[in-house]
């Protein structure tokens, strides 16, 4: 046997030096020569793959390279953006991040693998998702201004439901919580559709959650909802008015999704992703199916790299906030 | 009832287009495969195959991620009875008598049953589905925490029941595998339990991990023991008919029929509802049969009726995502994660809005069936022949196939490394004749019961009373009480008489 | 986990008044894993107000492993049972050596030679392996891991050594 595997090794050895001896290292001009890894956080089928999806469909396009999606689970995503932390700086590792790993995780974590602004580059905002306010369909608060009042008199006996530590379900309710100066019981699920399910089913009685997950239930009359906690009405439900119309002006929250790379990515490669990424968010399909899920596109102006820097400044400041005094 | 035939001629007229029959046969054709492939598990497989259904038309793509997942369930059963290696919770059981009865030489009938049983199971799933699929997700509705806790007690107690030595040694495999299940973090607070600070076991350890290591490379390794060679030698030789026999058919049959009809029940329940349903319909089966010991040892029943009830209980967990848009499980997140991409968002509305869509995977699900008996009972003779393949050779592609299957899981090495320790674990269980299934069943039922009783227990606040008060989980905790009692009864008996000859002698 | 094979005592070791030893090694191993589960787990906040803390449930099962594991030391020790097994260091320490190989090197050098090499150490396990068929068996295996996995099922696999792509 070891004559076998020592000529084998033998063998290897030699080729692998003769081979790695031939191949010069890329340079960022040429970026890209081969197909980039791009590294979801989170279950494929989830929101952030699904923006991720459909926007590096187009950018592969653009960049005449395949962008593969690995998705990589674990600790609310902080597995992943850890990971893609480490990766070289080349380029052809990239990461979809979002407010969770790229914000919210600083407090929530303290032993947290990477920094968001020190072990990243930022290339793009992609798109943004609206937060609802929502509840069990016989929930007795008519409207949002109802519902204020009705959660600060009775904070012991309601429940919120939220979709596991560190979910935007969870934070941005905290938030709300925050803003309204109660700490009501929070009953923790595994994920969106467990919680969904037991609002449904009336087992708890409000939650704030994303709008992809929560249109169709509102339609049907399942649950309903009482704000969405942005600047405007979204498209998809007109009906609902905004948290500063509905008299709650304070609680402003988003989900967002942006592309990182790590941090010493040459700035050449940075733009030329940030340019197709930009391209991909014009383009008619891609802006029709992001808007179906009841994302918000970014204007020009809120694309580019420094555009995202400020972004995540912002947001680590006010999660920082919000999480760190409850945890 | 006319509703529902213009329904189901709907549905066939969209399922029987070339293209989505195509689908359908690449679904049960991929599904098999992965069932067959130890580790590689069904979520990781949809997973990676969903940015292939892009391209495709929704329905297309909706009935091939739907075959996958219930060919995976056919397949499943194969390792577990060749090889002893459950590739899902819902196998577990199936490996018990189905690797005995290989053991035994009868492979063939045991690979055949569980085909027969599945596909059964699979058509009268179906037809609840179409037939009832809007009332029964009532049932779904009704199952609060306090419920699913009660449920997951029930469980826990099947897992006592399905032990074929001491019954108090199966409760200590259940108390440590529902130990292991709490390494990672909790779930209300985020805090890391028992992970002793290594980042890979902050989410705990993956149920993939664990059975290919108590299963998998326990088995492995004890078969090289020296003297082992003589028992599988034996086992070659001993390879008799490939399909059941007439007595194995009536055996089975009513089996089957128990074994579909609670597997279609428990399926709908979406937390966890189909993962107890395999080994409800084992208990079950050993319960009412009139010679309980053979269970463990080859029953054939002991292959029907957990192979029937996991594929009704496949079939039916698709009910809450067709009529209320919510996933069951991780496989039906995906799903929705596949109808999103497609524009379709799943909710309440979802069959009156896309009726081409439901049904057509409903009937396409029928279809799938058939196809996945026509393509299973002729792989079972050659399945058989690979179990004549020297041991010598089996045993590195084992070991190669399961690193893989557990590599692909989450792309990490360190899931390797752990399944390679509970291995040796594994072996250790074996030497001092542990079972490692109820092990297994408490690591699946653990997090699920745990998260349950929180959750009730802040609902209620505090109140210990709701599981007893909350009329479906009184019943559910009176059907355990009951059983407990069966099971331990017995067992305390033989254990006194055996005392008391011991202090004879 | 602690389990080596060598760490088991004979069966010399224990006195004749161990009736059952299997058991009774084995209950032991069990009340040392709930006693590693109970440390592992004493710095979770327990039960506060109504509501279960992080550590409350390790704890009770913890307590409940350890009560378990001395019921049946004391099963083993007053009933008759089986002696201890023998043990056997081959086949536990190839396996385990091959497994070790392959999450090693999968990522650096990638499907085609850490499933050979594991295959191949994997081997070494039993004394039955003939090599020369094993190796050949090996390759194919091999070549058909790499294709069936990475392109049939699509799985994001590295096929060949990092160093070599670049």
């Amino acid at each position: 046997m070891n004559s076998y595997s020592r000529s084998l090794a033998g063998v290897c050895l030699a080729l692998t030096t003769l081979l790695s001896a031939a191949v010069a290292p890329a340079r960022a001009q040429d970026y890209p020569t081969r197909s980039i890894t791009m590294i979801v956080p989170f279950a494929a089928g989830g929101p952030t793959d699904v923006i991720a999806r459909i926007v590096t469909a187009h950018m592969a396009q653009t960049l005449g390279q395949s962008i593969i999606i690995e998705n990589v689970v674990g600790a609310g995503g902080t597995t992943a953006t850890a990971r893609a932390s480490r990766a070289a700086n080349d380029g052809y590792t990239l990461i979809t991040g979002h407010m969770g790993t790229h914000a919210a995780s600083v407090p929530l974590y303290p032993n947290l693998a990477y920094h968001p602004e020190k072990n990243f580059e930022p290339v793009g905002l992609l798109a943004g998702t609206p937060i609802l306010i929502l509840a069990r369909k016989d929930f007795a608060p008519k409207d949002l201004k109802d519902f204020v009042t009705y959660v600060k008199a009775n904070a012991e006996k309601v429940n919120a439901a939220h979709a596991g530590i560190g979910s935007v379900s969870n934070v941005s309710c905290q938030l709300l919580h925050s803003i309204l100066g109660v700490q009501p019981i929070s009953v923790p699920f595994n994920g969106t559709g467990p919680a969904m399910n037991a609002l449904v089913a009336g087992q708890v009685d409000y939650m704030c959650d994303q709008i992809v997950n929560a249109v169709p239930q509102i339609n049907a009359g399942t649950i309903k909802a009482y704000a969405v906690a942005t600047p405007q009405r979204n498209p998809s439900l007109p009906n609902v008015p905004t948290t500063a119309e509905a008299g709650l002006p304070a609680f402003q929250a988003q989900a967002w999704n942006a592309i990182f790379a790590p941090k010493g990515t040459p700035a050449p490669i940075i733009a030329k992703l940030n340019a197709a990424a930009a391209k991909a968010l014009d383009d008619e399909n891609v802006r029709k199916r992001l808007l179906e899920l009841g994302s918000v596109i970014p204007q020009p102006a809120d694309r580019t790299p420094e555009a995202l820097a400020t972004l995540v400044k912002n947001e680590i400041t006010k999660w920082t906030a919000v999480l760190k005094p409850a945890g | 009832m006319v509703d529902l035939f213009a329904n189901l001629t709907l549905g066939f007229a969209v399922a029987f287009t070339p293209i989505n029959l195509l689908m359908c046969l690449i679904g049960a054709l991929v599904g098999t495969l992965v069932g067959v492939l130890p580790g590689i598990g069904t979520i990781a497989t949809v997973a990676m195959l969903l940015p292939i259904t892009f391209g495709l038309p929704p329905v297309g793509a909706l009935i091939m991620l739907a075959g996958i997942y219930y060919g995976a369930q056919y397949g499943g059963s194969t390792t577990s009875i060749l090889v002893n290696i459950p590739g899902e919770a819902g196998s577990v059981v199936t490996a018990l008598d189905g690797h005995q009865m290989a053991k035994q030489g009868r492979a063939g009938p045991a690979l055949a049953i569980a085909a027969i049983g599945s596909f059964f199971a699979g058509c009268v799933a179906t037809v609840l589905i179409a037939a009832l699929g809007a009332p029964l997700t009532k049932l779904a509705l009704a199952f609060g925490p306090a419920e699913y806790f009660s449920l997951m007690v029930l469980g826990l107690i099947f897992a006592v029941v399905l032990a074929k030595g001491s019954v108090l040694k199966a409760i200590a495999m259940i108390v440590l595998g529902l130990l292991l299940s709490m390494v990672g973090s909790d779930i209300e607070t985020g805090a890391s339990r028992m992970a002793f600070n290594i980042p890979e076991l902050a989410d705990g350890l993956g149920f993939a991990t664990v059975a290919m290591g108590l299963f998998g490379f326990a088995e492995i390794i004890r078969n090289l023991d020296a003297g082992a060679e003589l028992d599988r030698t034996l086992v070659q030789q001993k390879i008799t008919g490939l399909m059941p026999t007439r007595k194995d058919l009536s055996d089975a049959a009513p089996a089957i029929g128990r074994g579909t009809v609670l597997g279609s029940i428990l399926g709908i329940l979406p937390g966890g509802g189909a993962v107890i349903a395999s080994f409800a319909a084992y208990t079950l089966e050993k319960k009412l049969s009139k010679t309980p010991s053979r269970f463990g040892r080859g029953a054939i029943e002991g292959v029907a009726a957990p192979e029937s009830a996991n594929n009704a209980a496949a079939q039916t967990s698709f009910i809450p995502l067709l009529t209320l848009g919510i996933p069951p499980n991780a496989v039906m997140a995906l799903m929705v994660g596949a109808m999103t991409i497609h524009g379709i968002v799943p909710g309440p509305q979802v069959m009156q809005k896309q009726p081409d869509l439901v049904w057509g995977m409903i009937a396409s699900m029928w279809i799938g069936n058939l196809m996945l008996i026509i393509i299973n009972l002729p792989l079972v003779g050659i399945w058989v022949r690979l179990l004549r393949v020297p041991y010598r050779l089996m045993f590195p592609s084992i070991v190669i196939f399961c690193a893989i299957g557990i590599y692909s899981v989450n792309n990490a090495p360190t899931d390797v490394i752990l399944a390679g320790v509970f291995g040796l674990v594994g072996y250790w269980l074996i030497k001092h004749d542990f079972e490692p299934a109820p092990l297994l069943l408490g690591m699946v039922l653990g997090p699920l019961m745990e998260e349950n009783l929180r959750r009730a227990l802040l609902i209620a606040r505090g109140d210990w009373s709701v599981f007893v008060t909350r009329p479906l989980s009184a019943v559910l905790l009176a059907i355990a009480a009951a059983l407990l009692v069966l099971a331990v009864l017995p067992a305390l008996r033989a254990k006194r008489d055996e005392v008391f000859v011991e202090s004879e002698g | 986990m602690t389990h080596r094979p060598n760490d088991e005592p004979g069966r010399s070791v224990l006195p004749r008044w161990v009736r059952g030893p299997q058991d009774f090694v084995g209950g032991i191993a069990l009340m040392a894993i709930a006693a590693l589960a109970l440390w592992a787990s004493s710095d979770l906040p327990g039960m506060h107000g109504f509501s279960f803390g992080a550590g409350t449930a390790p704890r009770m099962f913890g307590i409940l492993l350890l009560g378990l594991g001395f019921a049946i030391m004391v099963v083993g020790l007053v009933t008759g049972g089986p002696h201890l097994a023998a043990y056997h260091w081959r086949g536990p320490l190839f396996i385990s050596l091959a497994i070790l190989t392959f999450a090693i090197s999968i990522r650096p050098l990638g499907l085609v030679i850490s499933g050979l090499a594991s295959f191949l150490i994997s081997a070494l396990g039993s004394s039955e392996t003939r090599w020369m068929e094993a190796i050949i068996v090996g390759i194919c295996l091999t070549i058909g891991c790499a294709v069936l996995f990475p392109y049939v099922l699509g799985l994001p696999m590295p096929l060949f050594p990092r160093f070599l792509i670049r």
